[in-house]
């Protein structure tokens, strides 16, 4: 255990940040329920860990602390009023916005984004970050896996993907912050793995060491899109 | 909220009308479904294919042998019971002119009363207040029934249909009919030319601002056929043109013979207005 009031982080969740996870988005049938209720099955582990606080760390095109907004269904041509790109939520934080609102979480939320290029060096940094934040955190890790897994896939297809994939999936499903932090950034780029530097940034604030009893909730690509969503529990000083 | 056989229909619900035509000589399917058999199937299938409404027909509207009211009720009534019998829940329209035929319909299990021969029988629109039944008032300009327009003329043919269509519903609430059962129709080709009905097409939103709900009977009519220069059997893609456009403009029920293609026609078209989500949506969003 560490310390009283010292830097916990008491739960690690891993979801991925398709916008019909927003289930106004996907029309009169839901496309995507299953992958639905894994992500609250994941979230739902944060918050049973009674942290004092969610930390959410998504990945974007920009770096962002700090940030603040509402969720935009009207960039996706859903529903509701038009909401201004300056109060608009990346997409990663608004499917964890919207996660956290459908649990009815009542913790303190902290959102950040990270972005998709980031290299080592700020990879690390921002999971050193996290680490160090006072109180018993409740990590929310929204990063994407490989989009290049089918003729059908929004980047069509590339064989390489599926090695990688592979290891990054293998990676959630065992714990093992080794295995994310040795992901390429180059080679993830290419297969459109957004979530690589989020998820080197969590290896980097679980300081590396492996995970344990580590669940892997959800793995498939229905779409051409790899969803993993994973949970690990256990308090990591 | 329009009310039909007891159900109310909310302002972006669009209805499907099948017609079942019980005659040996209507234009489009020449006497297909003249026999039980053929018409029980009939019913069936457009039941099948999400039509919400039938409209049975006794006498087709083009000139032709006479047919008196007690053929019109042998072609329909029991026919009526019968459809009544194995689709409880299924609207039952009459398309008939005659309130003696009305009458008979509506004992025999009838919601609706198609007049599509605009009140040329007032009467019409008492047996509907008797029976609580609704009804359709159409614009006809005051012509026989069975005619053929020749060299029809109006001042404002958008303006007569709206004033000659919003009166009959009136006189209809007058007499007892339930407002929310009350619909109006432009007819189409009837006592018109086809600029007339183009007209009343493009101009279809002046008739859905009355709000009484609007039915349109668009179905391989003359007017598609003479804009398209195509003969009946070739006139779908036409109908459903037209179709689109005055589900744009608001129409509520579309009496038609092809029913699962109209059906996505409506479908698409209030998905496009906004009033229907898609049924399944991944791209781009995956």
């Amino acid at each position: 255990m560490a310390r009283e009031g010292g830097p916990l982080i008491v739960a690690t969740a891993v979801c991925p940040s398709p916008p019909l996870l927003l289930r106004e988005l996907t029309g009169g049938r839901d496309v995507a329920a299953d992958l639905r209720k894994a992500c609250e099955e994941a979230v739902g582990g944060l918050l049973a860990a009674a942290p004092d606080a969610i930390v959410v760390l998504g990945a974007d095109e920009r770096s962002a602390r700090g940030v603040r907004g509402r969720i935009p269904l009207s960039a996706f041509g859903g529903p509701g009023e038009r909401v201004p790109a300056a109060e608009a939520l990346p997409t990663s934080l608004a499917v964890a916005r919207r996660l956290l609102d459908d649990l009815g979480a009542r913790v303190p939320v902290e959102m950040g984004t990270i972005a998709f290029g980031a290299d080592p060096q700020e990879t690390a940094r921002r999971g050193r970050e996290i680490a160090a934040r006072p109180g018993r955190v409740g990590l929310l890790v929204v990063a994407d896996a490989g989009a290049r897994r089918g003729p059908r896939a929004p980047g069509h297809l590339d064989e390489r993907t599926f090695a990688v994939d592979g290891a990054v999936r293998a990676a959630l499903a065992s714990g093992d912050t080794g295995a994310l932090l040795a992901l390429d950034p180059g080679l993830c780029a290419e297969l459109l793995i957004g979530g690589r530097s989020a998820l080197q940034a969590m290896a980097h604030a679980l300081a590396g060491r492996p995970a344990a009893g580590p669940r892997l909730l959800y793995a498939d690509d229905p779409f051409g899109v790899l969803y993993l969503v994973a949970l690990w529990p256990g308090e990591r000083p | 909220m329009m009310r039909l056989r007891g159900r109310g229909f909310g302002e972006h619900e669009s209805l499907v009308m099948a017609i079942v035509n019980r005659t040996p000589d209507s234009f489009y399917d020449k006497g297909a479904t003249w026999d039980d058999g053929p018409a029980f199937e009939r019913v069936r299938r457009v039941v099948a294919e999400g039509a919400d409404i039938v409209d049975i027909g006794g006498i087709k509207a083009a000139p032709g042998e006479e047919i008196g009211a007690d053929e019109e009720k042998r072609r329909v009534v029991d026919f009526v019971a019968a459809v009544r019998a194995e689709f409880p829940d299924l609207v039952i329209s009459v398309d008939t002119w005659r309130a003696s035929v009305g009458r008979a319909v509506c004992e025999a299990g009838a919601d609706l009363l198609n007049d599509a021969w605009g009140g040329y029988d007032p009467g019409l629109a008492e047996v509907a207040a008797e029976f609580g039944a609704a009804l359709v008032c159409t614009h006809t300009a005051g012509v026989t029934p069975r005619t053929r327009p020749h060299r029809v003329r109006y001042g404002d043919v958008v303006a007569d249909a709206v004033s000659s269509t919003v009166a009959l519903a009136e006189r209809a609430v007058a007499l007892g009919v339930d407002p929310a059962s009350v619909l109006i129709d432009p007819a189409h080709d009837f006592a018109k030319n086809t600029w007339h009905s183009l007209e009343l097409t493009r101009r279809l939103d002046e008739m859905t601002a009355t709000g009484w709900p609007v039915l349109v009977s668009l179905s391989n009519k003359d007017f598609v056929g003479e804009t398209l220069d195509l003969p009946v059997g070739e006139r779908l893609t036409g109908t459903l043109a037209a179709t689109a456009v005055c589900a744009w403009h608001g129409a509520r029920v579309y009496r038609v013979h092809e029913v699962a293609q109209t059906r996505q026609v409506l479908d698409m078209v209030a998905s496009i207005r906004g009033v229907r989500p898609p049924a399944r949506t991944v791209r781009g969003l995956a």
